[in-house]
C-alpha cells in the first residue's frame, strides 16, 4: 500500500475529473439523439423516397442512447470508486497513526493491546483494497465499451455519407445528422481518452 | 504528550496535554481519562492532530480495549475531530455527547462507535466503581454542552469553562489566581455567549463539592481557587462581541 499522500490526493481529483470530463459528453449525446429523432420523423414522412435512410437514423439514435447510458454508468462507477477510496484512505490514515504509536511507544505498559486493533484494521484495508480493484476494473471496462461504441458511431457516419450520395431529396438532412454524429463521436472519444489519462494516475496508486 | 495522574483512590483521573510535538498553530488542549478496574472513559479526546500522541500516552496507563466510553462536552474540532480515528481504534466504544450534535458529529466519520445522546437535563454513567454525572452547561459555550462531575473524586471536568490561553509549557495547576485572570478574561468574554446561562451554571455548580475544576485549555483550579474562579466568572460580563 502506498503511503504517498500526494498520490492519494490526486486519486480523488482524478476520479472527480473523469466524472467532469464525461459530464460534457451527456449534452453532446443528447444533441445527437435529438437530431436522429428528427431525421427519423422526416424519413417516416418521406416514405419510400427515404428507404435506406431509416435504418441508419435508427442506428444513430440507438448509439446516442448507448452513449447516454454509458456516461451515466461511468459517472456512477467513478463515484462508487471515489467513496471506496475515501473509506480506504480513512483506514489507512488510522493505521499509519497506530503504527506511529507502536514504534514510538514500544515501552508503554499496554502497547501489546494495540496489535489486535492493527490486525483488524489491516484486514479491513485488504478487503477494501480488493473491492477497490474490482470497481476500478469495472470502470476501465465501461470506458472501453464507450470507446468501442464511438468507433462504430464513426463507421455509421461514413456509411451514411455513402447512402446520402444516392438519395438526393434527403441528402442534406442526413448529411447534417451524419456530420453531427461524426463530430460527437470524435468529441466523446477525446473525452474518453482524457479519462484514460486520469485513470493512469489512479492505477499508479493501486499498483504502488 | 505529557500525562499527569491527578487523582488515585479506588479509581484514577489522568490529564493529558502540553504536547511538545504539537504544531504551534493549533490550540493546546487538555484531555482527561477516568480509569476504573473494568472500564475507562476518555473525555474531550481532542483533535486529529493529537490522536497519535494521545493514544500513545494512554497506552502507558490502560489497554486499548479498556477504553469503553468516550465523552464529548460539545462539537468543536479541538474536542472531538479525532472521532473518525477513535472509530477505527475502538469500534465497540460508546460516545456520550449532546443529543443535539449527533447528526453534526457524524460528519467526522463514525461507523462503529455507538452514539449515546445526552438529554438536555443531563444524565449519569456508571463505570463500575464510580458513578459520574453529565451536568448541563448549555451555551457555555455551545448550544448543547455538558461537564463531567465525579462526586467521589470531587472533580468537575468543565470543558471550555475555566479555559486559559497560554504557553503549552505552563504548569498544570493555577498557583496565583490574580495572575491567571488576564489569560482567561478575553476567552470567556468572547467565547461565552450568555450571561443568563453563565449565572445559572454558577448557581448549580456552587452546590457541588469540588476540589478540582479541570478545564479543556489552560490550568486546573484547585481548592480555594475554584471558588475564586466562580466569583470572578459571576462578575464577568460575557458575550462581548455585541455592543450593549
Ligand atoms: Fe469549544
Ligand atoms: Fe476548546
Amino acid at each position: 500500500m502506498s503511503t504517498d499522500s500526494k498520490l492519494k490526493e490526486s486519486r480523488f481529483v482524478a476520479l472527480a475529473s473523469i466524472a467532469a470530463e464525461l459530464h460534457s459528453v451527456m449534452a453532446v449525446a443528447k444533441g445527437v439523439s435529438l437530431a436522429a429523432k428528427n431525421a427519423k420523423y422526416i424519413s417516416a414522412q418521406a416514405g419510400e423516397n427515404a428507404l435506406g435512410f431509416q435504418p441508419i437514423t435508427d442506428f444513430i439514435d440507438e448509439i446516442s442512447q448507448q452513449a447516454i447510458t454509458g456516461v451515466n454508468s461511468i459517472n456512477e462507477a467513478a463515484l462508487k470508486l471515489s467513496k471506496i477510496a475515501v473509506y480506504e484512505q480513512r483506514s489507512c490514515n488510522a493505521y499509519q497513526r497506530f503504527n506511529l504509536v507502536y514504534t514510538k511507544h514500544k515501552n508503554a505498559n499496554h502497547i501489546k493491546s494495540l496489535s489486535d486493533t492493527m490486525i483488524r484494521v489491516e484486514d479491513k484495508m485488504e478487503t477494501t483494497s480488493k473491492k477497490y480493484k474490482h470497481r476500478l476494473n469495472e470502470l476501465v471496462e465501461l470506458l472501453e465499451s464507450m470507446d468501442e461504441c464511438m468507433r462504430s458511431a464513426q463507421s455509421i457516419a461514413s456509411v451514411s455519407r455513402i447512402v446520402t450520395s444516392s438519395s438526393n431529396e434527403y441528402q442534406a438532412k442526413l448529411e447534417i445528422v451524419a456530420n453531427s454524429l461524426d463530430e460527437a463521436a470524435k468529441f466523446i472519444k477525446e473525452k474518453v481518452s482524457g479519462s484514460y489519462h486520469h485513470l493512469n494516475h489512479i492505477k499508479a496508486y493501486s499498483n504502488g | 504528550m505529557k500525562s499527569t495522574k491527578i487523582y488515585d483512590n479506588g479509581h484514577q483521573w489522568f490529564m493529558f496535554g502540553r504536547d511538545p510535538e504539537k504544531p504551534e498553530s493549533i490550540i493546546d488542549t487538555n484531555q482527561y481519562m477516568i480509569v476504573t478496574d473494568e472500564r475507562a472513559l476518555l473525555m474531550d479526546p481532542g483533535g486529529i492532530e493529537v490522536f497519535a500522541p494521545m493514544l500513545g500516552a494512554i497506552l502507558h496507563h490502560a489497554n486499548v480495549e479498556h477504553i469503553t466510553d468516550l465523552f464529548a462536552s460539545h462539537q468543536d474540532p479541538d474536542i472531538i475531530s479525532s472521532l473518525g480515528l477513535w472509530d477505527q481504534a475502538l469500534p465497540h466504544a460508546k460516545l456520550h455527547a449532546p443529543w443535539i450534535w449527533e447528526s453534526f458529529l457524524r460528519h467526522f466519520g463514525m461507523e462503529n462507535i455507538q452514539y449515546v445522546g445526552i438529554p438536555d437535563e443531563g444524565s449519569e454513567i456508571n463505570l463500575g466503581t464510580v458513578n459520574l454525572k453529565f451536568i448541563p452547561a448549555h451555551y457555555l459555550h455551545a448550544s448543547g454542552n455538558y461537564h463531567v462531575y465525579d462526586p467521589k473524586a470531587r472533580i468537575l471536568m468543565s470543558g471550555d469553562v475555566g479555559a486559559a490561553l497560554e504557553s503549552d509549557q505552563s504548569p498544570i495547576f493555577v498557583d496565583d489566581f490574580e495572575e491567571h485572570i488576564p489569560k482567561m478574561k478575553m476567552f470567556h468574554q468572547r467565547w461565552m455567549p450568555s450571561n443568563r446561562a453563565k449565572n445559572d451554571w454558577i448557581k448549580r455548580v456552587r452546590e457541588l463539592e469540588i476540589d478540582y475544576l479541570a478545564p479543556q485549555h489552560g490550568r486546573i483550579f484547585k481548592g480555594e481557587n475554584v471558588t475564586k474562579f466562580l466569583d470572578w466568572f459571576e462578575a464577568l460580563e460575557v458575550g462581548t462581541a455585541i455592543a450593549s
